[in-house]
């Protein structure tokens, strides 16, 4: 396993969420591949990855949903069933279906009782925004606002953990940023958030703590800045006049990936500085050079690309 | 669960043709069926009047209604579209979806049997003892477990498209072949050998036992225990088999 960093928490803290050396097959289709993580309380952490990467299946193993074929899944030092029947765990997935024929109001209301340490059912509603359509039928409600029942269903009550797939798809751009308004203040509370997203930026703007998930594997466990920085985080672009010597420019110190075009080069570099250092040192005189941050997004490409050229 | 039961009987007494189909139809039908039967003549080898007769099959076949038909289809477009999967990420036991389920089809088949009975006693001057009335409602209704179970089974048999039309056939053979919609002694001999296994007729054989003041048959007893222990036992094991998909 080549995760990048461990965060520094005593060992003896129980952790959160534990998976060892977690396998999973459908078929010939390694879904998770022996997975080893670890969550400790307190922390924001996003999952990400592309679509089949193992993220559903990763959730599900977590959730009890699904058994792995080999290894273990523990929720608080118990087995995940037994966690989520201590009231620990609320969760949100996208393949939680509501029922028809009640009112957002009535599931509301099943939540809550069913929880062991239930919030009042007026509050969970107007936490996530429903209380204008309590009186709705589940039945009838746009993709976002089946979302934010859903959501209300994994915080009716007092859990330690909040698990949460894709949340805020089908939401808009406000519906969004208040889904993570309210997010926050679970997190601010001490709780574990745990959410898997398409939306990088919601990772690069919320997670205290990013793990990127490719073909069931981790490929990078760190916070964001150290994922960006892992990807070759800084692009550097400039412009030489008369020819262009490009395996020059590739043996520069940290540069991770080249591209000439004409008289500007693209360079993408673990540590712009050491690279541009050095540019100067072979005695060229770049024009127009601008160093800028590499987005979380680029950055996830560039690593799973690179696990991929491994591969092959 | 018991929060989980309350919704299940709100959600049933909000579905009007849901309601008809169970609580109003099973009369209707038995008016159609026994309306213009005079209150003497006796069904063969009876001892029972036609009201009489028809009385319990139509309970009978209330109750079934009730049951089959309100929990096949639910189960199996719960499972589809998630809402099972919700309910286990929350403390509510694993059976407690399935009990939920076959009780709220309990309370919604209670009232279809003694509306039978009230349409009956009223309209069709049906007269039995007191403790007639009471061990009949009793044994119709403990007796739908039967098919409380079937249900369960089928709703985690088939899924989507395939488990009306499967219930379907099932609801209509049991109906019919168990002789609740007619007598099965109008039957050939070769189709009345076959009704004869058939729960159904156990079920409403059960009730004709106690109109006539006897003692229910045992192979009456046997074919519904037998039933319920086949049907429970599939729906235990095709529950298990889809919590492990899931």
């Amino acid at each position: 396993m080549d995760a990048m960093t461990t965060t520094a928490v005593p060992a003896t803290t129980t952790p959160v969420v534990g998976f060892d050396q977690v396998t999973k097959t459908y078929g010939s289709v390694r879904a998770v591949d022996g997975l080893s993580l670890r969550l400790y309380p307190g922390e924001t952490v996003a999952l990400l990855g592309p679509n089949g990467a193992g993220k559903s299946t990763t959730l599900d193993l977590l959730l009890g949903l699904k058994q792995p074929d080999s290894g273990s899944v523990a929720l608080f030092g118990t087995s995940p069933r037994e966690a989520i029947v201590a009231g620990r765990v609320g969760a949100m997935l996208q393949s939680g279906g509501l029922t028809d024929g009640v009112t957002v109001a009535e599931l509301v209301k099943l939540a809550c009782a069913l929880h062991p340490r239930p919030y009042p059912v007026a509050d969970v509603l107007a936490r996530a925004g429903l209380t204008p359509i309590a009186d709705r039928k589940a039945d009838k409600l746009s993709g976002g606002q089946a979302q934010r029942v859903r959501f209300a269903l994994a915080t009716a009550g007092d859990s330690d953990l909040i698990i949460l797939d894709e949340p805020t798809t089908g939401m808009d751009v406000s519906a969004r940023q208040a889904f993570w308004a309210t997010m926050r203040e679970q997190a601010d509370q001490g709780r574990t958030v745990l959410f898997a997203t398409h939306y990088l930026e919601e990772a690069d703007a919320i997670a205290d703590r990013v793990l990127v998930l490719h073909r069931g594997r981790l490929l990078a466990d760190g916070t964001a800045a150290e994922i960006k920085a892992r990807a070759g985080a800084r692009r550097i672009s400039f412009d030489l006049a008369g020819g262009i010597d490009e395996s020059a420019l590739g043996a520069l110190p940290s540069v991770t990936r080249i591209d000439v075009s004409g008289q500007t080069v693209r360079i993408q570099s673990a540590d712009a500085d050491a690279t541009v250092h050095a540019l100067y040192g072979l005695g060229l005189y770049p024009r127009n050079l601008e160093v800028a941050g590499l987005g979380l997004e680029q950055a996830f490409v560039a690593i799973t690309a690179a696990e991929e050229a491994k591969q092959q | 669960m018991n929060s989980l039961i309350k919704l299940e009987l709100v959600r049933a007494l909000r579905n009007r043709k849901f309601l008809f189909f169970t609580v109003i139809y099973p009369s209707a039908l038995f008016l159609l069926i026994a309306g213009n039967a005079d209150s003497h003549t006796e069904v063969d080898g009876t001892g029972l009047t036609l009201p009489t007769y028809m009385m319990v099959s139509m309970a009978s076949f209330g109750a079934l209604t009730a049951t089959l038909m309100g929990n096949s289809e639910r189960i199996a477009k719960e499972r589809e579209s998630g809402w099972v999967r919700q309910l286990r990420l929350t403390p509510l036991p694993g059976r407690g979806y399935v009990l939920a389920k076959t009780a709220g089809a309990a309370v919604v088949s209670l009232p279809s049997i003694v509306i039978v009975f009230a349409v009956a006693a009223v309209v069709k001057d049906v007269r039995l003892d007191a403790w007639q009335w009471l061990a009949l409602s009793g044994a119709v209704w403990a007796g739908s477990l039967v098919f409380a179970a079937l249900g369960v089974a089928l709703g985690y048999l088939a899924t989507g498209d395939a488990v009306r039309p499967i219930t379907m056939i099932i609801y209509f053979a049991l109906s019919m072949l168990g002789g609740l919609w007619m007598p099965t002694t109008t039957f050939p001999q070769w189709l009345q050998d076959i009704a004869r296994w058939l729960p159904t007729h156990a079920y409403a054989a059960l009730g004709r036992a106690i109109e006539q003041s006897q003692a229910p048959h045992a192979q009456d007893i046997a074919v519904l225990v037998v039933s319920f222990v086949l049907f429970a036992g599939g729906a235990a094991w095709l529950y298990r088999k889809d919590t492990l998909k899931a």
